[in-house]
């Protein structure tokens, strides 16, 4: 008898804790029509947490603003009429191509921030895509890696390293041409570029330009062609924009977060 | 001895039973939103109907899965509880219609895109996040669903329902708590509703 009683206690133990909270449902509703006739306030309490707002330092907000227009100007009045000529003359998969050979060239920088944050099973991979992609993809124009032996790329740079050791991004910073930025993610460029096999400047080692004018046509082919392919991303995140330049802000900051929690 | 066993042995199937509770719940939700988005693709893939009527097609399947209603008060954070009535209605409305076209023109560009469930947590008996890959051909969006149940089921909705959407880290109602409480730093909540006006 004592062990049907035991069961039956325990069934309830266990049942407690949704019962509590449908006895006390009520007594917070009669709390909540006290405190105002506003329904939302106990709505609201428990996303509280989840929403706060950080307060934003943002010095150079001036010169964003102005920046991130002059941009945005670039972008529908050059970049895109020229990516939309370039996509009408070349068929997508000779695109994909082009960014795919790209990609592999940015191999150095992504092999060696996997291995600065320790992430070595992901630079073993990232060799592996490297060996596949240059041989079997005939110098990285086409992607066997992940098409055939699921091996994904692992996106990492010298900003995301430095993130990952605790380095704060620093004020916001709009570049010209390239975007949203920040401090940190700016001054990482540098190292990043001796990474990468698109540079002018003296190496001992192959590079893809010799001059700034073909490091200027090697990065522009890139680009346009880069938005070429993602023809309507930005438009469709612009929409949403009440005012385009904290809006971009926000994007980017939170996106880049998540970049280095990863 | 024996009996201790027993007390044991019960207590544990009780905590497992409670889990599975909880574990039925998840599964349940997954499926549901499996559903819905199986409901949305039929919608897109549908090329002989109109734009226009494909929009509103998906913005009926998501409007009972989504708390709109609750995303319109959050974007406005602390600004929301000084509204006026008149004002917090029309505010409501306006990002409503806002948050249905904007989703409803992302989803109609889905092309042979796959949805998979990686993972969903519950930090909270009424939160539940799932944590969905969208697959396309050359590439994967991480986008998390954010689900809360609220107390009282809420009439033509579901029982869960979204309240955020992230994607890639970027955290749609975050993006606007930011973008609404600038612009009202210099601007009136009057300019803000004109501004949403236009974007609907």
């Amino acid at each position: 008898m004592r062990f049907v009683y035991l069961a039956l206690l325990s069934i309830i133990f266990s049942f407690s804790g949704c019962s509590s909270k449908s006895i006390e449902e009520p007594k917070e509703a009669v709390a909540q029509e006290e405190k105002s006739s506003d329904d939302s306030n106990g709505e609201l309490a428990g996303f509280a947490d989840e929403f706060e707002v950080k307060e934003i330092y943002d010095p150079f907000s001036g010169y964003n603003r102005a920046m991130t227009g002059f941009n945005d100007g670039a972008y529908e009045y050059v970049l895109k009429p020229v990516a939309e000529g370039y996509k009408a003359v070349l068929h997508v998969e000779v695109r994909e191509s082009v960014r795919n050979f790209f990609n592999n060239l940015y191999f150095p920088m992504r092999f060696t921030n996997n291995l600065l944050q320790g992430k070595f099973c992901n630079a073993y991979e990232e060799g592996g895509r490297f060996v596949i992609n240059t041989t079997v993809g005939v110098l990285g124009l086409f992607d066997p890696a992940r098409n055939h032996f699921n091996i994904e790329a692992h996106e990492e740079d010298f900003g995301q390293t430095l993130g990952f050791y605790g380095v704060k991004s620093g004020p916001h910073l709009v570049l010209p041409l390239l975007g949203p930025s920040n401090i940190r993610d700016a001054i990482s460029l540098y190292p990043d570029s001796l990474l990468s096999p698109i540079d002018y400047s003296e190496r001992e080692y192959w590079t893809l330009s010799d001059t700034s004018a073909e490091y200027i046509a090697a990065k522009s082919l890139e680009n346009i062609n880069y938005i070429s392919l993602n023809m309507d991303r930005y438009e469709k995140m612009k929409r949403d924009a009440v005012d385009l330049y904290p809006y971009l802000r926000d994007v980017y900051e939170q996106y880049r977060d998540k970049q280095i929690e990863e | 001895m024996k009996k201790i066993y027993k007390k044991v042995l019960i207590l544990c199937a009780a905590v497992l039973f409670g889990e599975s509770l909880s574990a039925n719940e998840q599964v349940e939700l997954k499926e549901h939103f499996l559903n819905k988005i199986n409901e949305v693709i039929l919608v897109v893939e549908d090329k002989k109907i109109s734009k226009n009527i494909r929009n509103g097609n998906i913005i009926k399947v998501l409007t009972p899965m989504f708390d709109f209603e609750l995303m319109a008060k959050l974007s406005l954070g602390n600004t929301w509880k000084e509204l006026s009535k008149e004002n917090k209605d029309r505010f409501v409305k306006l990002y409503v219609e806002r948050m249905k076209q904007s989703y409803s023109a992302k989803i109609d560009a889905y092309k042979d895109e796959k949805v998979e469930v990686k993972k969903i947590d519950q930090p909270q008996p009424n939160k539940m996040a799932l944590v969905t890959d969208l697959v396309s051909k050359d590439e994967k969006l991480e986008i998390v669903y954010k689900f809360h149940k609220p107390k009282e089921k809420i009439s033509a909705k579901d029982s869960w329902l979204v309240y955020d959407v992230e994607i890639l880290g970027v955290s749609i109602l975050k993006t606007d708590i930011a973008q609404f409480k600038e612009f009202l730093q210099t601007k009136s909540i009057t300019e803000l509703m004109d501004a949403l006006a236009k974007q609907s």
